[in-house]
């Protein structure tokens, strides 16, 4: 049964908003255009957070995430996030 | 008057901070850790790293038992200041608008800049004239104010575009002044043996609306 209570696993992919520059990221492709010489185009560096949370099935599960990022994770003035499952 | 000096793990500017608070005269007292802070009039946060930026620059500090007390005497309208990293953690406590992100240049920023006085109707700006330029200290790594969807009561803005803050922002404050926050050192600035002094009205400005002989329009 999916819920007994086990550990469920995720990625949360944070990213800056289109809009907010990202001079991390600037600087990588750079990097990858001048001195490798790579026909990057764009690039932009977020963060990947790997959470494993304890839950009676994945809905639940999915809610302590989301919880998670409104509470400290992401900044949603500045940031977007995707989470998927690992 | 005492004003009180709240010190995180990672706090770097607190101590100048203790000692431009205690020029001026008034009282000083470093508070490490969660406890009621009725007892201040004022309550300041300084610069520095606190919990080593981890996530993002404030966010970990914001989160601290410590800033539920500072909410609350918020909201009794007590004058509160954020410098820098205090800056930050406002914004992450939700105290005041928009988010501070990396300097485009990439780079932790650290020399004497210029802003300009826009408004001197909060309890840490009354003897600063409107449009007066001062010369301060920078020092910073994420020191680009971005608006949220809240447009913010600016106070200070650079004289010219130095890290792509929407609106030259370098300084805001709550709706009702109370809560100012700016990226500049004032504490850093205060007399002439550190090289300029035009920090030290700001704590004066403080001293004089805590004694209660400058009020602030709100």
């Amino acid at each position: 049964m999916s819920t007994e209570r086990r550990g469920y696993r995720f990625a949360i992919d944070i990213q800056y908003k289109s809009h907010i520059r990202d001079p991390r990221g600037e600087t990588i492709r750079r990097v990858l255009n001048e001195k490798e010489g790579l026909p990057v185009k764009s690039l932009r560096v977020g963060k990947s957070i790997h959470i494993e949370v304890e839950a009676n099935g994945e809905e639940e599960a999915l809610r302590v995430v989301e919880e998670a990022c409104k509470r400290l994770l992401v900044n949603p003035v500045v940031e977007r996030y995707e989470v998927r499952k690992l | 008057m005492k004003v009180a000096v709240i010190v995180f793990p990672g706090s770097n500017c607190d101590r100048d901070l203790y000692h431009a608070l205690r020029y001026v005269g008034l009282e000083a007292e470093y508070v490490y850790k969660r406890r009621d802070l009725d007892e201040f009039d004022a309550i300041t946060i300084p610069g520095g790293f606190s919990y080593g930026d981890y996530l993002r620059p404030g966010a970990v500090a914001a989160r601290e038992e410590i800033g539920e007390e500072i909410k609350r005497e918020a909201g009794k309208g007590k004058p509160i200041l954020g410098i820098c990293n205090g800056f930050q953690i406002l914004v992450e406590m939700g105290l005041l608008p928009g988010a501070l992100l990396q300097n485009p240049s990439g780079k932790f920023t650290c020399k004497w800049i210029e802003i300009e006085v826009v408004d001197n109707q909060t309890p840490f700006t009354s003897l600063y004239k409107p449009g007066e330029r001062l010369r301060l200290p920078i020092a910073n790594g994420f020191g680009r104010y971005v608006k949220g969807n809240l447009e913010p009561r600016v106070v200070f803005r650079y004289t010219e575009d130095i890290n792509e803050s929407d609106d030259l922002i370098a300084g805001i404050a709550s709706q009702d002044g109370n809560i100012l926050a700016l990226m500049p050192h004032p504490e850093r600035a205060y007399q002439r043996i550190l090289g300029g002094e035009d920090g030290l009205r700001l704590f004066q400005s403080l001293k004089l609306f805590l004694e209660g002989k400058r009020s602030v329009s709100k």
